[in-house]
């Protein structure tokens, strides 16, 4: 990761933030993966009791499976030229599911019980539900972070690690202050703020890639 | 030469590791509840079942913060090792001829055992999450399913919500929810919508009754919990432990003054020759206990338990 001597390739590959932020970015979407799931067990506790199928079935599974696709989906948006605009919007429809997400916790989970549906398949279908979009969406993050951290095939395994170590730490931050304090809280007052706080960020980096944009057309302009 | 040394020191230290673990599962034994005579790993619990001559103890985990799940001294099963399942039977002072009753979490299977020898014409249902708990309070807690006495294997909020689905909705006289894992009670088994939930299953002149601990301050969250959903709640407070038994009445019982319990709980003492003193349950009621102002009702969207529980209370 040269600093001075990239500045043109950064161009070259449309990175237009900083290192620091890109790793910052992955690392918030880190920390919001792990929050997520840890309130996702209380989210559905309620409606399908604690049996071991909720807890480790149906959350976990649903969160590892929408993490796969995520990052499948993320690594293809990375070769878009517009990569830095999409996961801008990526980030926004998440916080906005995640602001919706209090409102919709009772018909859906009220919804899986009405048709017959138990512990294991009700809880595993609100659990896709609920949280399958969101998680998704933050999957694409870590990959997009990954090449636009790079800039020379020789650094990309060392950039991959970079980033999943730094977004990991930043996960197990999540994982801890979520279920030591903001269990404390209120369920749906914490995954709404989050939410909030996700939107804002997604609006952050879509004004980033815009103004860049703005920028860029500006001198092709003047040139 | 240098690598049979290596050799050598490497089984050396093998051995005096295999050596150490020996001797620590063997002190480890040696319990305060006896010899360790069964140990299964559940999906919810790490079992554990010790005995001390007839006394057998049903515990969850090693160092669990509830002391232990439950007690039974094989030679005499009338005696209540343990206080509180004494305290449950307060529920016959509100509802003294009920004819159906629900307990959520059978443990060892005590109270539901005692009641259904007490009342045999009682309709008991147990539920219980933990599959592997029923063969344990049947292999070494002297538990017998019977007609009248049935065990359901769920977790005790989806099965009232599924006994809330059915047509006609089954009303039941008395529901004593004692549902303990190896910290405390599950969260989504003390919330408000929980209770509302219970309710809905509840005859109008039945009785709720929770085992709770009070000393500490998420007793008071549960107390003002009760009252949000009841309206009312009495206590009977443990003499020998820290074990509270909540009892919130349903719209047509009444309340009781500690005279009228004991008043009550004389008669059925000698209507039903019960092995223990059941004027003395009625002697620790406390009719009008307040909650801390300063806690707040338990929800399912906030429930600070295990928090609350740390916070001690006077």
């Amino acid at each position: 990761m040269g600093h001075q001597s990239s500045k043109k390739a950064k161009r070259a590959n449309g990175r237009k933030l900083h290192a620091v932020e890109i790793v910052l970015i992955a690392c918030v979407c880190g920390w919001f993966v792990m929050e997520l799931e840890i309130l996702g067990v209380r989210v559905l506790a309620p409606y399908f009791g604690s049996a071991v199928y909720v807890v480790t079935g149906s959350v976990i599974g649903v969160f590892l499976l929408s993490l796969s696709a995520g990052y499948m989906l993320g690594g293809w948006l990375s070769r878009k030229a517009n990569s830095q605009r999409m996961l801008g919007i990526n980030l926004m429809v998440a916080g906005a599911w995640l602001c919706a997400m209090p409102f919709f916790i009772e018909p859906v989970c009220d919804g899986m019980f009405n048709v017959g549906l138990g512990e294991k398949w009700g809880s595993l279908l609100s659990a896709f539900i609920l949280f399958g979009v969101p998680t998704l969406l933050l999957g694409t993050v870590s990959p997009t972070a990954v090449r636009w951290l790079t800039t020379q095939a020789s650094d990309s395994g060392l950039n991959a690690g970079l980033v999943l170590a730094l977004s990991t730490v930043a996960s197990f931050a999540g994982c801890v202050v979520t279920a030591f304090y903001l269990v404390l809280l209120s369920l749906r007052g914490t995954i709404y703020a989050s939410g909030v706080a996700l939107v804002a960020l997604g609006v952050m980096i879509l004004v980033r890639s815009r103004r860049d944009n703005f920028q860029k057309s500006q001198r092709a302009l003047g040139d | 030469m240098e690598s049979r040394m290596r050799k050598v020191i490497l089984i050396f230290v093998f051995c005096v590791a295999a050596f150490c673990q020996l001797l620590f599962v063997s002190v480890a034994a040696a319990h305060e509840f006896g010899q360790l005579i069964y140990q299964k790993d559940s999906l919810y619990h790490r079992i554990f079942v010790y005995k001390l001559g007839p006394v057998v103890t049903l515990q969850f985990g090693r160092r669990a913060a509830v002391n232990f799940q439950s007690q039974v001294n094989l030679r005499d099963l009338r005696q209540h090792m343990v206080e509180y399942t004494k305290l449950a039977f307060c529920g016959l002072l509100y509802k003294p001829q009920p004819q159906k009753i629900l307990v959520v979490g059978l443990g060892g299977g005590v109270l539901p055992r005692e009641m259904h020898y007490y009342f045999p014409a009682l309709d008991i249902d147990v539920v219980e999450i933990d599959p592997e708990i029923l063969p344990v309070a049947r292999q070494f807690f002297s538990f017998r399913e019977a007609d009248k006495l049935k065990v359901h294997i769920a977790d005790g909020r989806m099965f009232i919500k599924k006994q809330l689905r059915r047509d006609p909705v089954p009303k039941y006289d008395i529901i004593i929810l004692d549902a303990f894992n190896s910290d405390y009670i599950p969260f989504h088994l003390m919330t408000k919508e929980f209770l509302e939930q219970a309710k809905g299953i509840l005859a109008d002149d039945g009785v709720v009754i929770a085992n709770v601990f009070y000393n500490n301050r998420l007793f008071d969250a549960e107390l003002k919990t009760f009252l949000a959903v009841f309206g009312r709640c009495q206590v009977f407070f443990g003499v020998y432990s820290t074990n509270a038994v909540l009892v919130a009445p349903g719209p047509t019982s009444q309340s009781l003054t500690v005279k009228e319990a004991v008043d009550k709980a004389m008669v059925l003492q000698r209507r039903h020759e019960l092995n223990f003193d059941m004027l003395m349950v009625a002697n620790q009621l406390r009719p009008n206990i307040r909650p801390d102002p300063r806690v707040k009702v338990l929800t399912d969207d906030r429930a600070p338990v295990n928090w609350l529980r740390t916070q001690r209370r006077n």
